[in-house]
Parts: C-alpha cells; sequence; structure tokens
C-alpha cells in the first residue's frame, strides 16, 4: 500500500533551515518507499481568510483559490508534514493566512456536521509539525503548537510528532546542528513505516 | 503637544466584535480633547509579511516598499499603540501576524544594530493594549497568540508592564460583542486609565 506525504513549507525564505529540516523528512519518507509531494506556500496565489463565516451556511469558501485545491491535496495525503519558521514566536503569516482559510472545513465538522473523521481515520492520519527558530528559548514553539494542533484536528490528522530545532541563530543554521537533520530523516523513515502497518491492517 | 494614539483593527472582517471593541476604547480616550487618535484598519493598509531576509539587520530599513513605510515612523511617533484581533485557529489573524513580523525592522535596530526605537526622554513614556475577541469560550483561547503580541511591544519599546489587555472570548457572529455583560464598561475604562496613566508619564 503507498504512502503519500505530503510537505508543505510555510517559509518566506526558500532552502532556509525550516525547508532544509523538511526536505530531510521527505527524503526519510522516500527511502521508505512512500510518494512525496512538496508544495511551496509563497509559490501559491491565495488570500488570508476575510472572516466572512459565508461558508458557514454551505460549507464552502467563496474564495476560490490555490488553498482550496492545497485542503484537497491535505484531505487526500497519508501524512502532512507542514513546515514553518517561528517569526515573531508564532508560525509565519504566509502560513497562518492558510490555515485560517480551514474555516469552511471547521464550518462542515461543527456546524453543517457533514464532515466527520473516525477514530480509525485520524489514528491513519499523521501530522508532523516540522520549525526552527533563531531564539533558543525553550517556549520559542509554544504559540506555534495550539494553531498547528487545530489544523491537524480540523483536517483529520492525529497530532503524531514534532521535528523542531531552537537557537538557529548560536549554531549559524540547521547544517550545523548536532541532531536535527537526522531526526528528521528517521521520523520521516519510521513514520511511513507506520502508516503502512495501520492501512494493512 | 497631543497624546498620539495608533490603533491598528487587525480583522479582515470590517466592524466585526474585535474592531467594536477597540471602537469602544477609541471612544472613550477621544473624549479628551489633548487625545488625537488614529484608527488603521490593517486590511486596508497594505502591509504584506516578512520576507526573511534579514536585511534590515544591515540596512536598518525593510527592503519592501509598501504601507509599512508610513507606519514605520507613525508606530515610533505614537505614545499609544493599540493591536485588536480576533483569535482564528487559536491564533492571532494573519493581518495583525503580517504586521508584527515586520517589526523585525525594529528588533535588527534594537538588538543587531544596537541603536535606539525612541528618543531617550520618551522611553517608559509609551504604553501599549491588545484587545482580542474569540469565537470559542476556552480559557486558553488567547495563549498562543500572547507571545507575539508581547515580542511585537519589546521590540519598539514598549515593556511588557506597560502592556494592557483586554480579551473578550465566546463572541463569534457580528454583532455578538454588544451583548457581552462586561465589554463594553471594561473598554470604556481602559480607555481612560491609560489615558490618565500617559498623562502622568509625560507630566502633562
Amino acid at each position: 500500500m503507498e504512502i503519500n506525504v505530503l510537505g508543505i513549507s510555510g517559509s518566506p525564505h526558500r532552502h532556509g533551515n525550516t525547508e532544509t529540516l523538511l526536505d530531510r523528512f521527505l527524503e526519510g519518507n522516500q527511502a521508505s518507499g512512500a510518494t512525496i509531494e512538496k508544495v511551496i506556500l509563497k509559490t501559491l496565489q491565495y488570500s488570508p481568510c476575510r472572516g466572512c463565516n459565508a461558508c458557514h451556511k454551505d460549507g464552502v469558501c467563496i474564495v476560490n483559490d490555490d488553498a482550496i485545491i492545497l485542503y484537497e491535496k491535505i484531505l487526500a495525503s497519508d501524512c502532512l508534514a507542514i513546515a514553518s519558521p517561528i517569526y515573531t514566536m508564532g508560525i509565519t503569516a504566509e502560513l497562518k493566512g492558510f490555515i485560517d482559510r480551514q474555516q469552511y472545513l471547521w464550518a462542515r465538522k461543527f456546524i453543517l456536521k457533514t464532515l466527520y473523521f473516525s477514530d480509525e481515520h485520524i489514528k491513519r492520519h499523521k501530522g508532523i509539525f516540522i520549525s526552527t527558530a533563531g531564539l533558543g528559548w525553550e517556549n520559542v514553539f509554544d504559540g506555534a503548537f495550539p494553531v498547528i494542533t487545530a489544523l491537524f484536528n480540523t483536517t483529520g490528522f492525529e497530532y503524531y510528532d514534532n521535528v523542531i530545532a531552537n537557537d538557529m541563530d548560536r549554531y549559524g543554521g540547521i547544517k550545523n546542528h548536532p541532531t536535527a537533520l537526522k531526526e528528521a530523516y528517521d521520523k520521516g523513515l519510521k513514520v511511513v513505516g507506520i502508516l503502512e502497518k495501520l492501512k494493512a491492517s | 503637544m497631543p497624546i498620539k494614539v495608533l490603533a491598528f483593527a487587525g480583522s479582515p472582517r470590517r466592524n466585526g466584535n474585535s474592531e467594536t471593541l477597540l471602537d469602544w476604547v477609541l471612544a472613550s480616550m477621544s473624549g479628551d480633547p489633548e487625545v488625537v487618535v488614529e484608527k488603521v484598519p490593517l486590511i486596508e493598509a497594505n502591509i504584506n509579511p516578512c520576507r526573511g531576509c534579514n536585511a534590515c539587520e544591515k540596512l536598518n530599513r525593510c527592503v519592501q516598499r509598501d504601507g509599512m513605510d508610513i507606519y514605520h515612523d507613525k508606530i515610533i511617533e505614537a505614545d499609544c499603540i493599540i493591536l485588536s484581533s480576533p483569535i482564528y485557529c487559536m491564533g492571532i489573524a494573519s493581518q495583525p501576524k503580517a504586521l508584527i513580523d515586520r517589526a523585525q525592522v525594529f528588533r535588527s535596530r534594537k538588538y543587531v544594530l544596537k541603536l535606539p526605537i525612541v528618543s531617550p526622554e520618551r522611553k517608559g513614556k509609551r504604553l501599549g493594549i491588545f484587545l482580542a475577541t474569540a469565537g470559542q469560550n476556552w480559557s486558553y483561547v488567547f495563549d498562543a497568540a500572547i507571545p507575539s503580541v508581547k515580542c511585537f511591544f519589546h521590540v519598539i519599546d514598549i515593556k511588557d508592564s506597560d502592556i494592557s489587555y483586554l480579551m473578550i472570548n465566546g463572541v463569534d457572529e457580528k454583532g455578538a460583542i454588544e451583548f457581552h455583560p462586561s465589554a463594553r464598561t471594561d473598554a470604556d475604562m481602559l480607555g481612560k486609565s491609560v489615558i490618565a496613566e500617559l498623562k502622568k508619564r509625560l507630566a502633562l
């Protein structure tokens, strides 16, 4: 059974620390036999959520752009790796703008009740948050976790794991980090095996 | 010199709950003849997200030419800076997050270039306010927004202890805040107390 992994990079900065970490995770996935796709948010055309709540009536977003296409891809994936650097103690505005667009799915789940993920479905769909931060503070990712949790909850993914590395400014980049790149690769390798077993059972 | 209040209305929805909360605070402040208020709806402010290029660490300015050219100067000139935002998906909306991330130029100025943000005589005489509304009723619904807000105020030389918060949960549909038992009174009191504190600090 083929496992599909979707990696989304929310960094405005191409091939920086966060995208490099995502790349290593996806390489691990590939080495495990998964099909991968990487999407760079900044190359897409989408606008942030307008907060109009029109989707509360029919579960459809009135803005039809690349964000909707990407949400369809997310719903068709077995594993979602969502990557963002930490800017000012949170995820980037680009990724936040995209995540806020999930409101139409939230409306389907909680208002219209036309979308439902069983516990079994959630167990078979793994979400991983990949992030780097310049600051060395231990709490530097705390503002990101609840938002990522909201994304995984709404799209039917179990919040399976994180690959996070702080203190990038001191290390001088992810390449000098002692463990993060290997951790990303290993976790990428492992999650595909777990998903394959779950799919076969 | 009038007291300058610069208020960013962060919601993409005009005249919704977080903007109404802001309007109540501003109405209470502008009752004072010495106060000049400017409200900026971020959805019309043309402020792009930060590109993460770090050029401001060398240039002391942003490489992007957009609305931030104007608001950079206004942020420095203001005595009180107010940011309002709805909570979307457990965090601040993306439009105010873009403004907050663009404050990177101040962070570079302060910590990399070691240059002042405001003149020495104005230090400790600026106050910040964060206003937020959330549809969910959870008590922790604002938790993820606050660290970013603190950073924003910190890099523009407003200390943690000089930030006031008014955050109202359980208001979702447009107009819901009108029916909140205390929001309006709290907003009115907050506006008055912040202006009183500013007058004290500015020795007006």
